[in-house]
């Protein structure tokens, strides 16, 4: 690879988790530097999802956007993110400003990447500028050196695939042998023409001999990344992997990992199956409950949806018997993976390829799309993968151009071809264009929120009425809030996670909240206390998992049986407290659940003050769609007509049901509308917010976070 | 003279419990005084691969919550379901 600029520094060691360094590339100026942090930095900032929010809080203005040289694309693990001795570890997050909603975002991924940065020397590395040509950043932890280097060109194919690409990278890197000891991140061609674009997170897997990928696929990570010219970063360390966090309290680490491991040997294959099935083992459940996304979230169920049940995965293309952990030591080891599937479309139609996944979220990203042919979920999330693309944007966004399609909204005129719910040959055909920013792909390749005016702009003139009309109606079924495309669950009967989305800081992504259960069927959430003090717990521990380099399932996915006998028994809270134990032994701190929480809405509050300076924080972008909240339209509530009539009748004065369908749809969605905004109300009080979702002074004040940015933040909206 | 009628409930089976059981669904014959519990040991001696854990299985009757000495009606439809907190 020809070297374009090189720095040599001496790799710190890791202790207690962390290093207290920053890795800091300009790709505009080619400058490498080594930012090393006061000790007390990371007790603020904790971890992945902290250093990443001061980064972007301090070295960006409200005028930065995803393709300002001045935005900052950052990758950092967190304390806990290196432990084979304790499952679901090797997490590290991506954030930045988000092409799709113009504020931060951040996404979680698994892989090695995280855990060999950290032990190369570097909590996290942060990229600014632009670079003049496509570059690749190597981070050589053996060697003791970082460096720019002008992105190698090896065929067609891999210089615009981001798995082909990557695998050539590491090959190249391990001069001509895949390792364990080095893993990489990559964009591809779909980075470079969508909004959505995605990093994948590439490592060697002995097991399967062959180079596996988890992805950061939420907000445009990849399109910022591919935007500054960065194609990929490769890390190298080969010291050992394990205490790769060097804790303090090593046997205190073994214990609280034995004690978590002994809970998921014992418990996952009585619960989801999660180490068999992978998450795909969700669609059967969530469609038994209307939760399964099907044409645009119009329905929640389908007669078809069988199809694409866990058990069809698990037949037909898991590899079976053969734990699948994204890092070392997961006994969870829900990453699935097929080998030798044939594509039979596209470009590359007739290839057999390696395929990671399918996840829940692919799957239901094609049931949105209203196809249920699991070879096709399949195909479309390798070429998504290859592409670089989110599938999860991908499929909602080229949902809601088939709406469009169904009512009349958009046309085969301008789109090209028929985009009809259940067409296979165009929803492959869309993404392909997407991926190359050509024909309609350039439009949809913008995302939802982009996509709304779009059609507005076209359907107004076309029939001469108003664009803000249109709007309007589009934005009864745009799936997005804040820019950002929903993932795939169907919340229209579960309040709470109405509000898990629409307050999600990000933008509606299930990591902050996910209550559908607990609210619509576990009938745990009753009144709007109950859902407000849910809206206000569950984003703060569950965010603090992206803080510290930890994958969230083996809390959340499976039940501690010890947890029946504790009040709240949704929150796992015995097994929380491994975690905590785990927190304490690797840091050397003694702190209690409720620490670990004040630590959390510490960053909360920080991302809340970036939206209000970026444009996203006030209570007008917490609003979600009306399909968000119930039937938008009259075909929907036709669809569960006595259901809907039925709780019509136990809402307050709901006796005299009114005569006609369309009268009761008309009162159900005002009912709806009403409750979504008193749950604002209670939600933002409970959150320490004026009623406009706009952070008190003494709430930022209480978390340390009254810089001079903040308090003039304050101050121009008057609070 | 006539025959008094037979009254059952079914007990659905769902992803890997279908995946153990080999079916859908199986009925199970009540009588006024069957509760969720007594339909929780039929399974427990039907399948006994299954480990059904009542600390952490969500037991909904027409698709509604119930406990275990919640009183069983003729045609309900029980569910032993998983816990589901979301990824």
């Amino acid at each position: 690879m020809r070297i374009l600029r090189q720095a040599r520094y001496e790799p710190a060691r890791v202790v207690g988790g962390y290093t207290d360094r920053i890795l800091r590339v300009d790709l505009g100026r080619q400058e490498i530097a080594i930012q090393e942090l006061p000790p007390d930095f990371k007790d603020k900032y904790v971890g992945g999802r902290g250093y990443a929010l001061k980064l972007i809080w301090d070295g960006t203005t409200r005028q930065t956007r995803y393709d300002t040289a001045d935005n900052i694309l950052v990758m950092a693990s967190g304390p806990l993110g290196n432990e084979p001795g304790f499952p679901g570890t090797g997490k590290f997050i991506v954030g930045t400003i988000s092409p799709l909603t113009d504020t931060f975002v951040d996404s979680n991924v698994g892989g090695h990447f995280g855990p060999l940065l950290k032990l190369a020397g570097f909590d996290a590395v942060a990229v600014s500028g632009v670079s003049r040509e496509d570059v690749v950043i190597l981070v050589d932890g053996d060697a003791g050196s970082v460096s720019i280097a002008a992105a190698p060109h090896y065929d067609g194919e891999a210089d615009e695939g981001s798995l082909s690409f990557g695998e050539k990278l590491l090959k190249d890197a391990g001069g001509g042998e895949y390792s364990d000891s080095l893993a990489a991140v990559t964009v591809g061609k779909g980075a470079r023409n969508t909004r959505f674009g995605i990093v994948n997170s590439l490592f060697y897997d002995r097991r399967r001999n062959r180079i596996r990928c988890k992805q950061a696929g939420r907000g445009g990570t990849g399109t910022v990344m591919r935007f500054k010219g960065l194609r990929g970063i490769v890390v190298r360390s080969s010291l050992s992997k394990a205490n790769g966090n060097n804790a303090v309290d090593r046997e205190a680490v073994r214990q609280a990992g034995a004690r978590l491991k002994e809970v998921i040997s014992d418990c996952d294959h009585k619960q989801l199956n999660l180490g068999a099935w992978g998450t795909t083992g969700l669609s059967e459940y969530m469609d038994k409950f209307h939760l399964f996304p099907i044409n645009n979230y119009q329905y929640g169920q389908s007669p078809e949806s069988s199809r694409l049940f866990a058990k069809v995965f698990l037949e037909g293309y898991f590899s079976k018997k053969m734990p699948d952990g994204c890092y070392y030591g997961c006994n969870l080891a829900c990453a699935k993976g097929a080998e030798g599937v044939e594509l039979t479309r596209g470009p590359r139609a007739g290839r057999k390829v390696n395929v990671d996944g399918p996840e829940y979220e692919t799957v239901g990203s094609v049931s949105c799309m209203g196809i249920f042919d699991p070879h096709f979920v399949l195909e479309y999330n390798w070429y998504c993968d290859e592409y670089g693309l989110d599938t999860i944007s991908t499929g909602v966004t080229a949902a809601f151009f088939m709406e469009c399609f169904q009512r009349g909204f958009l046309t085969a005129e301008d789109v090209g071809y028929e985009l009809t719910f259940g067409n296979i040959e165009a929803a492959d055909r869309l993404v392909h264009e997407m991926a190359s920013g050509e024909g309609f792909g350039r439009v949809a390749g913008q995302g939802v929120a982009r996509g709304k005016k779009w059609v507005a702009q076209k359907y107004a003139a076309r029939h001469g009425t108003s664009e803000q009309a249109v709007m309007a109606e589009l934005n009864k079924f745009g799936m997005e809030v804040k820019g950002l495309e929903f993932s795939l669950y169907v919340t229209k009967e579960s309040l709470a996670q109405q509000g898990g989305y629409g307050f999600a800081l990000k933008g509606p992504q299930h990591d902050e909240a996910w209550l559908i259960f607990i609210d619509q069927v576990h009938k745990e959430l009753p009144t709007f206390e109950h859902k407000a003090n849910a809206l206000k717990w569950f984003p703060l521990i569950r965010t603090w998992f992206n803080a510290t380099g930890l994958c969230k399932l083996p809390w959340i996915d499976v039940r501690n049986p010890e947890a029946a006998g504790t009040s709240e028994p949704a929150k796992n809270i015995p097994t929380l407290e491994y975690y905590v134990k785990y927190l304490n032994g690797t840091t050397g701190s003694k702190k209690k659940l409720e620490d670990v929480l004040d630590d959390s809405e510490r960053l909360y509050i920080l991302q809340k003050l970036i939206n209000l300076r970026q444009g996203k924080g006030t209570r007008a972008s917490d609003q979600i769609p009306l399909r968000a909240m119930g039937p938008a339209y009259l075909n929907e509530y036709e669809s569960r007509a006595e259901y809907y009539d039925k709780w019509l009748q136990e809402q307050p004065g709901g006796d005299k049901l009114p005569a006609s369908p369309e009268q009761r749809h008309r009162l159900l969605m005002e009912k709806r509308m009403q409750a979504y905004q008193q749950l604002c109300d209670i939600v933002y009080e409970k959150k320490g917010f004026t009623s406009d979702a706009i952070p008190r002074r003494e709430t930022v004040r209480t978390f340390g976070l009254m810089d001079d940015q903040a308090k003039r933040l304050l101050d121009e909206f008057g609070v | 003279m006539g025959h008094a009628l037979k009254m059952t409930v079914s007990i659905e089976f769902l992803g890997m419990q279908r995946a153990i059981t080999k079916t859908n669904k199986i009925d199970m014959a009540i009588t006024r005084r069957t509760r969720v519990i007594d339909a929780l040991e039929h399974v427990r001696r039907e399948y006994p691969d299954l480990h059904l854990d009542e600390r952490t299985v969500l037991i909904t009757v027409n698709q509604e919550m119930a406990a275990l000495d919640t009183l069983l009606n003729a045609n309900d439809t029980v569910s032993f379901l998983p816990s589901i907190g979301g990824g």
